[in-house]
């Protein structure tokens, strides 16, 4: 198992200062934007600020790190911001309707997480439908399956049930405490992000399981010679993804306070364009968890700023997505090292 | 493969991107319109401070800014706010309810003069407003019902002087002891409160309410259509007929419609739009008289509410803003047709002497 993102031999300085420019560009600009906020907006200097940022981004953050997971494996998962709909709903229906405690809403809404991943994992490797449209389809079928569940309502505490009767109970405390606690001045939100990303960074560059999975995601049939059992690596990172997608919804539905049906709709875009921003932060030309990180924050630290400075979200949404085709320009156009994003190449590979 | 590759990858981003734009479509109407122009009624005062110095940074967290009703009101807010020297910093959470409790957190964070919060859901607001107020920031809140409102100034429209003015009208037709029927619903904080308003005119006036009937649903125009049709068959010898939201008002004047009784019955509604008006000013209409107002007007109110109490000058924690009624008469008389024309004839629904001072006259558009 060599890595797969072996360094040419002899490279000119022209060349050198290019890669310079890929490896560190991002970080970079960056960098420059939290200065230019830090110089002009006063308010963006406060350490609440900061950690207001980092709480904002992390579901997005964990989702966009469970479609990192997907694509170290070929792949990719549209269903991510349906999942943690689904999550958002779950938990509020364990809770309000179910009159269960904080503790059981987590566990089920997780289990649902790793079902969602394994049906996913089952259409993508057993029926051998393409990723991009196995995970269209799931999305599809949870979004309305969670509908179904909740009857096409929001569940809140104190809601009128269809027989008439108030609903039993409410989001605990202990629930709450995932979005709106802290421990020192650290929000909650914050600590879970970085402890998944740190666990991500240690599965996938320190352990001979992420080497397997990038040699599965690289080229599957190699893989699949050298011994790796291909099939479960991949279900386990589906898996793996619909697990983090669920986290990223627990978030979400801490913070809500009550289980909005439209929760999570915007999370997906967000969730892809974070996990391939990270793909090139770093030059590093593959999924990475750091590289994901990173980009969270940036598009963080650009929707605060732009926000600060009065600008409308629209051009909140244009400033991401210039952020994106940058991204994509260092990955696939300015990068010497061959990239590797396969999306939705899984299948024709084979 | 690595062709291959590339096209799997553009399919991805053009998938990605397709899904976002049906999602902009869905949510986001009408994005424009922030920039509308405005001239301020010259101000016969310096502002007093804070208002004198640099100016004033007011955050505006909104739980959606789209559709015609929520965007005019922004852009009523926005130019009151310029006229006043402050510095809204306004954020819209287009209905995604995670994104307005990070909003509302970022918000505190960056600690503005005062936060302007703009509907929301009670379980996610709340213990953000709790957080604003003890943190000491200045928190007013329009249309948002809180379970906890210490130290927050709230706003709303006047369900109440909607009903009023609406109920007298409906006496001052009919009179007394007439028979009368009430299409409504209960279980939503406006309907119930207007509902209040007219059991006190049922009791004051000595109306005989031969029917109560009504529902809310995800088509409330159409699923009361047979509630009121049925009403009528029954007794078609009422006079009048109060349906206090206009959803349910259209379906009442479809049933009387239906029942051919639109000379004998007349319609009292809440609310205006400019669907509303076109079924108000058909011809032979029953719907003779509802109650308007101007979004844009109560937009830059909820801002000269926050303005009055930094300056200290509101010596109150709730501000009702008052509506108007409008008659078929008056309509008919002033040829009017739509909400704009219906601004000018009826110039009273600018609000300009509620919540207002000589250094902060109301923002006209």
């Amino acid at each position: 198992m060599t890595s797969p993102s072996a360094a040419p031999a002899r490279l000119s300085t022209g060349e050198r200062a290019a890669a310079f420019v890929v490896k560190w560009g991002f970080v970079a600009v960056t960098v420059a934007l939290i200065l230019f906020f830090l110089i002009t907006e006063p308010s963006f200097r406060t350490v609440d600020n900061i950690f207001g940022m980092l709480k904002f981004i992390a579901p997005t953050a964990i989702a966009g790190l469970g479609v990192m997971l997907a694509m170290t494996v070929g792949g990719i998962d549209l269903s991510v911001g349906a999942s943690a709909g689904f999550a958002v709903s779950i938990a509020a229906w364990t809770m309000v309707i179910a009159n269960q405690v904080g503790g059981v809403a987590v566990t089920v809404v997780l289990v649902c997480g790793l079902l969602i991943g394994a049906l996913n994992a089952f259409l993508i490797v057993v029926a051998r439908i393409p990723d991009l449209l196995a995970t269209l389809t799931t999305m599809f079928v949870i979004v309305g399956l969670k509908l179904i569940i909740v009857d096409g309502k929001s569940i809140s505490s104190q809601m009128t049930l269809n027989d008439g009767s108030t609903a039993p109970g409410k989001f605990t405390a202990d629930f709450l405490w995932l979005d709106r606690g802290s421990i020192g001045p650290v929000p909650v939100p914050v600590i879970i992000f970085l402890v998944i990303t740190v666990l991500l960074w240690f599965l996938l560059e320190r352990t001979r399981w992420g080497r397997a999975l990038f040699a599965v995601g690289t080229n599957s049939e190699a893989a699949r010679l050298s011994g790796i059992r291909v099939q479960w690596y991949r279900t386990a990172a589906y898996m793996g993804c619909g697990l983090l997608a669920s986290v990223a919804g627990l978030l979400l539905a801490a913070r809500i306070g009550q289980g909005d049906v439209s929760a999570g709709n915007s999370l997906l875009l967000d969730a892809v364009a974070v996990a391939l921003v990270g793909v090139s932060v770093l030059g590093i030309g593959r999924p990475n968890a750091w590289g994901t990180a990173l980009g969270a924050v940036l598009i963080a630290v650009m929707v605060t700023g732009f926000t600060m400075l009065g600008l409308p979200y629209y051009a909140q949404d244009f400033g991401k997505g210039v952020v994106l085709l940058i991204a994509l320009l260092f990955s696939f156009t300015f990068s010497r090292r061959r990239t590797v994003v396969t999306a939705g190449s899984t299948t024709s590979a084979s | 493969m690595a062709i291959t590759r590339r096209v799997a990858v553009v399919a991805a981003l053009a998938t990605a991107s397709i899904l976002a734009l049906s999602a902009c479509a869905q949510s986001s109407g009408t994005a424009t319109g922030a920039a509308e122009s405005s001239t301020a009624t010259a101000a016969s005062a310096p502002l007093p401070a804070p208002f004198d110095g640099s100016p004033v940074k007011v955050a505006l967290v909104r739980q959606s800014g789209a559709g015609d009703f929520f965007t005019s009101w922004g852009a009523g807010a926005a130019a009151q706010a310029k006229a006043a020297n402050i510095d809204l910093q306004v954020t819209d959470a287009r209905n995604d309810n995670a994104k307005q409790a990070s909003d509302l957190e970022q918000a505190i964070a960056a600690k503005p003069a005062a936060i302007i919060i703009d509907h929301g859901q009670t379980d996610t607001i709340q213990p953000l407003v709790t957080k604003a107020v003890a943190a000491g920031i200045p928190v007013v809140i329009y249309d948002l019902a809180l379970t906890d409102t210490t130290g927050v100034i709230t706003t709303s429209q006047s369900d109440a002087s909607m009903a009023q003015g609406v109920l007298d009208q409906l006496v001052k037709d009919v009179g007394d002891g007439a028979k009368v029927g009430y299409v409504s619903a209960t279980g939503f904080a406006p309907l119930d409160r207007r509902a209040a308003v007219w059991n006190q005119y049922v009791k004051d006036h000595n109306l005989n309410v031969v029917f109560s009937t009504g529902k809310v649903t995800e088509s409330t125009a159409t699923d009361n259509i047979p509630l009121v049709d049925a009403a009528l068959k029954q007794n078609p010898d009422v006079q009048a007929i109060f349906a206090p939201y206009d959803e349910i008002t259209k379906g009442t004047v479809q049933a009387v419609i239906q029942n051919n009784l639109q000379s004998k019955v007349k319609v009292y509604g809440i609310d205006i739009s400019n669907a509303d008006l076109e079924v108000i000013t058909a011809p032979d209409s029953p719907w003779v008289a509802t109650s308007a107002t101007d979004p844009a007007a109560v937009g830059a109110a909820v801002v000269r509410t926050l303005a009055l109490s930094l300056a200290g000058q509101l010596g109150k924690t709730d501000v009702q803003f008052p509506a108007k009624t409008i008659t078929q008469q008056f309509l008919a008389d002033n040829n009017v047709t739509n909400v704009a024309e219906l601004r000018v004839a009826e110039p009273s629904l600018k609000l300009d002497d509620v919540v207002v001072a000589d250094w902060l006259p109301a923002v006209s558009e």
